[in-house]
C-alpha cells in the first residue's frame, strides 16, 4: 500500500495571544507589563489523505481548520506532533516541497492588482522555474478548463471576485502542484460561480490526479466535492470517514415528514412527547424524533394523526452540523 | 542565470503596475526635482557664507550630495519598494499576504528585497549622476583609476550599508508589524546629505557606529576628493558586511516569529 501523501499525527498548535484589557489605564498598563494567553488552537489531531484523494476540512469558525492547513503547507511550525505532506517536514519550507504544494485562501489574493493576470502567472511561472513551453501548455489548459480566455489581458482590479478566484486557481496550479491546499476557495461567491468552480475542481483532480485538502463553510462545496470529511471542533476530531455516515453517526435522530389529509385536521394535533416539531402548517409537519425511539413514535403518529403520505430520512446535512457546532455533539 | 531573469521579470512587472497611472509619474518628476533642488540650495547657500567646513568645500559637498542622491534613487529602485511593502497598516504582515511570499520556493529574504522596483527612480538617478558628474568637474582634479575603483567600492559599500539597515529595520516589522519602522530611519538618513564631519562629536559618533549613514555617503564622497584612507574603505566595506550577516540573522529570526494573520 502506498504511503499516505499527508500524515498528520497527534498535531497540537497551541498560539500565544495577548491579552488587551478593556479601558485606557489597562491599556497603558499592558504596554509595560503585557500579559499572554495560550490558546490551543488544534489538539492531537491525527489523520491520513491518500493522494490524489479530494478530502473535506468542516468545523465551526474557530474550529481550528485554517490552523491545520497552516501547519500542513509549512505556513506554520506546530506546537508537538508529526506531520508530513508528500515525504517533507512542512514548515522547513525546503523549495522542493514547496514546488510540490499549492494554497489558495479564499480571503487573501495573489495576484498583482494593477497589471492584467497573464503578468501576473508569468511571473510566477519563473518563480517556479517552469519551462516556457510546458507553461504555455498549463496555461492553455486552465484557461480552457475555467473558461477564462477573456480574462487574462484585463487588470486583476477590475475583475469580479469570483473572476479573481479563477486566476487565483490558475496562479496557484500553473506549476503542477501535487497537493492542492484550499481554504474557503468560494467565499463570497454567486452560487452559479461556486458550482463552476467546484466542477473545476472536481474535473482538475480527476485528471491531474492532485490530492486535495479543502476547508469550507459552504457545505455544498464538501458535499460536491468531498467523498470524505473530516470534522473538527474546538481544535479537536470529532469525526473522520464519509459525508453520507457523519449523519448516521453524529446525530442521534431522524426527521419525519408527514403530509396531512386536510379535511380531517380540525384544530389541535396531539404531538407525543419527545417529538421535536420543526415546521408546521395545515397540510403537513416535519418532526425530528430521538432515532432509537423512531420505529414507536413513527407508529403512535400514524394513529393519533390522519397522515396521507409519511417519509422517515436523515436530517439534513446542514442541520447535523449545525447541532454539533452548537454543542449538542461535542 | 536564473536569478536575473527572475530579477528581469520583476522588474517588468513592477514597471507595468507604475505605468497604469499617469498621474504618478507628474508627481513622482516633481518629488525628484523638489528633491535635488533643496539639495543643492542648502549646500550653495551654506557655502555662500563659508569657504570650507571641516576639510569640506562646495566641491566636494556637491560630490556628497550626488552620492545621496545616487544611494537614494537605488534604495527608491528595488530595495525600498520591497522592503516598505511589509510594515504598515496594510503591509503584507499585517493583512498576512506574506503568506504567499514565505510559500514560494525561493530565499525569502531574497524575494523581499527585490520582488519590487520603481522605476521612477531612474530619474533620480540620473539627477544624482548629473550632481556628482558637476561636483567632479568642480572638484577641478583628474580622477585616477585607482581613485574610481576606490569610489565604486566605497559606493558599493555604502549600497549594502543602506540595504542592512533597511533590512533590519524591517525585520522590526514581525515583532510589531503595524509600525512604519523605516520612517525612523528616514529621519537619520536625511543627515547623510552633509559630511559626517560636519556634525557635533556625539552625533557623528552616532552617525558613524550607531546608525552609520554617515559610512553610505561620505566614504565614497572622499574618495573622490582624494582624502579616503584605505583603512577607512576597507574598513567600511568590512562593516557593510558585518551589517548585512547581522541583519540577515535578524530578518531570519523575525521570520520564524510570523504565525501569518488570522483566517
Amino acid at each position: 500500500m502506498p504511503e499516505p501523501q499527508i500524515q498528520i499525527h497527534n498535531l497540537t498548535k497551541t498560539y500565544r495571544v495577548p491579552v488587551r484589557p478593556e479601558g485606557l489605564r489597562a491599556s497603558l498598563g499592558s504596554l509595560f507589563r503585557p500579559a499572554y494567553n495560550d490558546v490551543e488552537a488544534v489538539v492531537d489531531v491525527s489523520f491520513d489523505v491518500a493522494a490524489g484523494a479530494r478530502v473535506g476540512l468542516i468545523g465551526p469558525n474557530g474550529a481550528g481548520k485554517t490552523t491545520t492547513l497552516k501547519v500542513l503547507s509549512g505556513l506554520l511550525h506546530p506546537t508537538s506532533g508529526q506531520v508530513r505532506v508528500a515525504g517533507f517536514l512542512p514548515w522547513e519550507r525546503q523549495p522542493e516541497y514547496l514546488r510540490r504544494i499549492s494554497m489558495v485562501m479564499g480571503n487573501k489574493s495573489q495576484m498583482l492588482w494593477d497589471i492584467p493576470p497573464l503578468d501576473s502567472f508569468r511571473v510566477l511561472g519563473e518563480v517556479y522555474g517552469v519551462p516556457p513551453a510546458r507553461f504555455r501548455r498549463t496555461l492553455d489548459e486552465l484557461v480552457a478548463l475555467l473558461d477564462m480566455e477573456e480574462l487574462l489581458t484585463k487588470p486583476v482590479r477590475n475583475l469580479s471576485l469570483g473572476e479573481r478566484m479563477k486566476c487565483e486557481l490558475t496562479a496557484s496550479l500553473l506549476y503542477r502542484p501535487q497537493v492542492l491546499f484550499l481554504d474557503e476557495p468560494t467565499l463570497g461567491l454567486d452560487v452559479s460561480m461556486q458550482l463552476r468552480l467546484r466542477r473545476f475542481l472536481k474535473e482538475y483532480n480527476q485528471h491531474s490526479g492532485v490530492t486535495v485538502l479543502l476547508t469550507s463553510h459552504y457545505m455544498a462545496d464538501v458535499l460536491a466535492l468531498c467523498p470524505r470529511v473530516v470534522l473538527i471542533h474546538r481544535g479537536r476530531v470529532l469525526y473522520d470517514g464519509e459525508l453520507n455516515e457523519l449523519a448516521r453517526q453524529l446525530a442521534p435522530f431522524k426527521q419525519l415528514r408527514l403530509s396531512l389529509q386536510v379535511e380531517k385536521c380540525n384544530g389541535a394535533m396531539p404531538i407525543p412527547d419527545g417529538v421535536e416539531v420543526i415546521e408546521q402548517d395545515r397540510a403537513s409537519l416535519t418532526l425530528r424524533v430521538p432515532r432509537a425511539e423512531a420505529p414507536a413514535l413513527t407508529a403512535r403518529l400514524l394513529q393519533t394523526l390522519p397522515v396521507a403520505d409519511l417519509t422517515i430520512e436523515d436530517p439534513p446535512i446542514e442541520a447535523v452540523i449545525d447541532q454539533i457546532y452548537s454543542g449538542a455533539g461535542a | 542565470m536564473r536569478t536575473f531573469r527572475l530579477i528581469g521579470q520583476f522588474m517588468r512587472a513592477s514597471f507595468q503596475e507604475e505605468a497604469a497611472s499617469r498621474t504618478n509619474f507628474f508627481v513622482n518628476l516633481l518629488h525628484s526635482i523638489l528633491n535635488l533642488g533643496t539639495g543643492v540650495l542648502g549646500v550653495v547657500v551654506l557655502f555662500g557664507q563659508i569657504d570650507e567646513v571641516q576639510g569640506w568645500n562646495l566641491a566636494s559637498t556637491l560630490a556628497l550630495l550626488g552620492v545621496y542622491l545616487i544611494v537614494s534613487a537605488l534604495r527608491g529602485l528595488f530595495i525600498g519598494p520591497g522592503l516598505d511593502a511589509l510594515a504598515g497598516m496594510d503591509g503584507k504582515i499585517w493583512s498576512g499576504t506574506f503568506d504567499f511570499t514565505i510559500l514560494r520556493p525561493l530565499n525569502t529574504q531574497f524575494l523581499v528585497s527585490v520582488h519590487k522596483w520603481r522605476l521612477f527612480a531612474i530619474l533620480d538617478l540620473g539627477l544624482g549622476l548629473g550632481v556628482l558628474g558637476a561636483a567632479v568637474a568642480r572638484l577641478g582634479v583628474s580622477l585616477s583609476a585607482g581613485q574610481v575603483v576606490a569610489f565604486l567600492l566605497a559606493l558599493f559599500a555604502g549600497v549594502l550599508t543602506l540595504y542592512a539597515i533597511l533590512l533590519a529595520f524591517a525585520a522590526l516589522v514581525f515583532w510589531s508589524p503595524g509600525v512604519l519602522f523605516t520612517w525612523v530611519f528616514d529621519a537619520f538618513f536625511q543627515m547623510a546629505r552633509y559630511p559626517v564631519g560636519m556634525y557635533p562629536g556625539w552625533l557623528r559618533l552616532v552617525l558613524t557606529w550607531v546608525i552609520p549613514v554617515g559610512i553610505i555617503t561620505t566614504v565614497p564622497a572622499q574618495a573622490l576628493s582624494g582624502s579616503l584612507t584605505p583603512g577607512m574603505l576597507f574598513g567600511g566595506l568590512g562593516l557593510a558586511a558585518l551589517l548585512v550577516v547581522g541583519a540577515s540573522l535578524l530578518f531570519r529570526r523575525g521570520l520564524r516569529r510570523y504565525a501569518s494573520a488570522s483566517s
